[in-house]
């Protein structure tokens, strides 16, 4: 099948390692994987500047979606995916703001629709794939490994609009991690959000955050984390060293993207799922997983 | 930081208080001080963020001590208390409102987002594209990884999103 993709800001100018890694993946599942025509930030920042810039440019995204004639929309990063979802819910909502934004775009020969679904990597996985063809890719076992799953913030929560996962209790994530051998450990920090957003303005609250879960998950012994958001990833893996220094103490905590770990089970060479990239010791779960 | 010294000597601005209460009559008036979104909040444990009080006073008109306080710049947006609260109502996106009425105002916001700004007029997107170094000191970018070229928006794009700022489109 062919799937759209809107990559988003942070994903395209430093987390290369998860377009890497999808763009490995997922045809290896039986995905064509179709660039927009352009890219443009989601209007994530721009919330905070101007929430009618916001909605304009998010719903921009979909009306270049709108031009593939696919109705299906991926969204890896989570910011992106909830500017994105909730844009939908407010033009559905608020037929005036939906006529100044259609008149907009239409300046520029764009249509923006309603019924475009947006997908996460993690729900598409689980609902579109599904966990037992995920099982049945697996080559290399990933038996004996244990994680603990990160779910991003923004995929999960508010559920009034159409969200990822349950908002409390998320599981599709671990049980995609379960289905390559591997487990995933519930633990108390488990909805603890990374701190990233705050890295823009209170960088040491936001490495705090990061860090002290990392540390929790260091306690807890487990063999790495798992998460599925460029925003989330930068913090717990580029960031990692700063985090330790923010809460002194020492953290070598492998992190890698869900993408990356189905990549290693299905055998794809790891370079090409840009795991020299990760700043965390990842290597270490290469060792335990081949040994 | 606390918005207690703030709130020592502070008037309602009648107002602002009007106009927030237009835009957000929901949102203000079914909240009845119960604190849930306080005690989920991931930011008020490190950054004093005390979301109900934030909701009251923005109710009670105190816009000014709130849009030039730091205080409305602490919010991590992990959405808990929309997803808490027993009536449904969003200090997460109240709060967006105040920061939305802080840059209208021309209060100090974090620079950050100025930075978001001028980059997306730049090239379209909100953040600089880095090269990115590996353990072994490799500097690598997007061609050297065999990732296809990003392209950036039309010039219209731009112009829109900058007329829309500027408030000629609002």
């Amino acid at each position: 099948m062919k799937l759209p993709v809107f990559w988003g800001c942070r994903i395209l100018t430093s987390q290369y390692a998860y377009e890497m890694s999808i763009r490995q993946v997922l045809p290896r599942l039986g995905v064509e994987l179709v660039d927009l025509r352009e890219m443009h930030c989601c209007g994530d920042y721009i919330k905070s500047i101007n929430m009618f810039a916001a909605t304009y440019m998010a719903a921009r995204i979909l009306a270049l979606a709108n031009e593939t004639s696919i109705k299906n929309l991926l969204v890896p990063c989570s910011r992106c995916h909830f500017a994105l979802s909730e844009t939908q819910h407010i033009l559905e909502e608020n037929r005036n703001l939906k006529d100044k934004v259609d008149a907009l775009l239409k300046k520029e020969k764009l249509n923006y629709s309603s019924d475009i679904k947006i997908w996460h990597i993690i729900d598409f996985i689980h609902d579109v794939i599904g966990v037992e063809c995920i099982r049945q890719k697996v080559k290399r076992s990933l038996k004996g490994l244990k994680f603990a799953s990160h779910v991003g913030c923004q995929t999960i929560r508010p559920s009034s609009i159409k969200r990822v996962d349950n908002p409390e209790t998320p599981r599709k994530l671990d049980e995609l991690i379960k289905a390559l051998g591997a487990e995933s450990l519930e633990y108390p920090e488990k909805l603890d959000c990374c701190g990233a957003a705050l890295m823009s303005s209170h960088q040491e609250a936001a490495l705090t955050l990061a860090g002290s879960k990392l540390k929790a998950l260091q306690e807890l012994g487990v063999d790495g984390l798992i998460d599925s958001c460029p925003a989330c990833h930068t913090i717990f893996d580029t960031k990692q060293e700063s985090a330790a220094t923010t809460i002194g103490g020492k953290l070598a905590m492998p992190v890698l993207y869900y993408t990356q770990l189905l990549g290693i089970a299905m055998q794809i060479n790891v370079e090409k799922l840009g795991l020299h990239l990760n700043q965390s010791p990842v290597e270490k779960i290469l060792e335990i997983s081949s040994s | 930081m606390s918005l207690v010294d703030l709130m020592s000597m502070a008037k309602p601005n009648e107002e602002l208080r009007k106009k927030i209460l237009q835009k957000l009559h929901e949102e203000l008036a079914y909240c009845f001080q119960c604190a849930k979104c306080t005690s989920g909040c991931t930011a008020f444990k490190l950054l004093e963020l005390v979301p109900h009080e934030i909701m009251r006073l923005t109710k009670l008109g105190f816009i000014e001590e709130l849009i030039t306080s730091e205080i409305i710049w602490t919010c991590a947006t992990c959405l808990k208390c929309v997803e808490r609260c027993p009536q449904n109502v969003s200090p997460y996106h109240v709060i967006i409102a105040l920061r939305n009425i802080a840059v209208k105002q021309e209060a100090k916001i974090p620079e950050a987002y100025l930075k978001a700004v001028s980059q997306i007029l730049e090239t379209g997107l909100a953040q600089t594209i880095e090269k990115v170094t590996t353990k072994k000191m490799e500097s690598l970018d997007r061609q050297k990884l065999h990732l296809p070229e990003i392209k950036h928006p039309t010039e219209t794009f731009r112009t829109t999103f900058l007329k829309i700022l500027e408030g000629h489109e609002l």
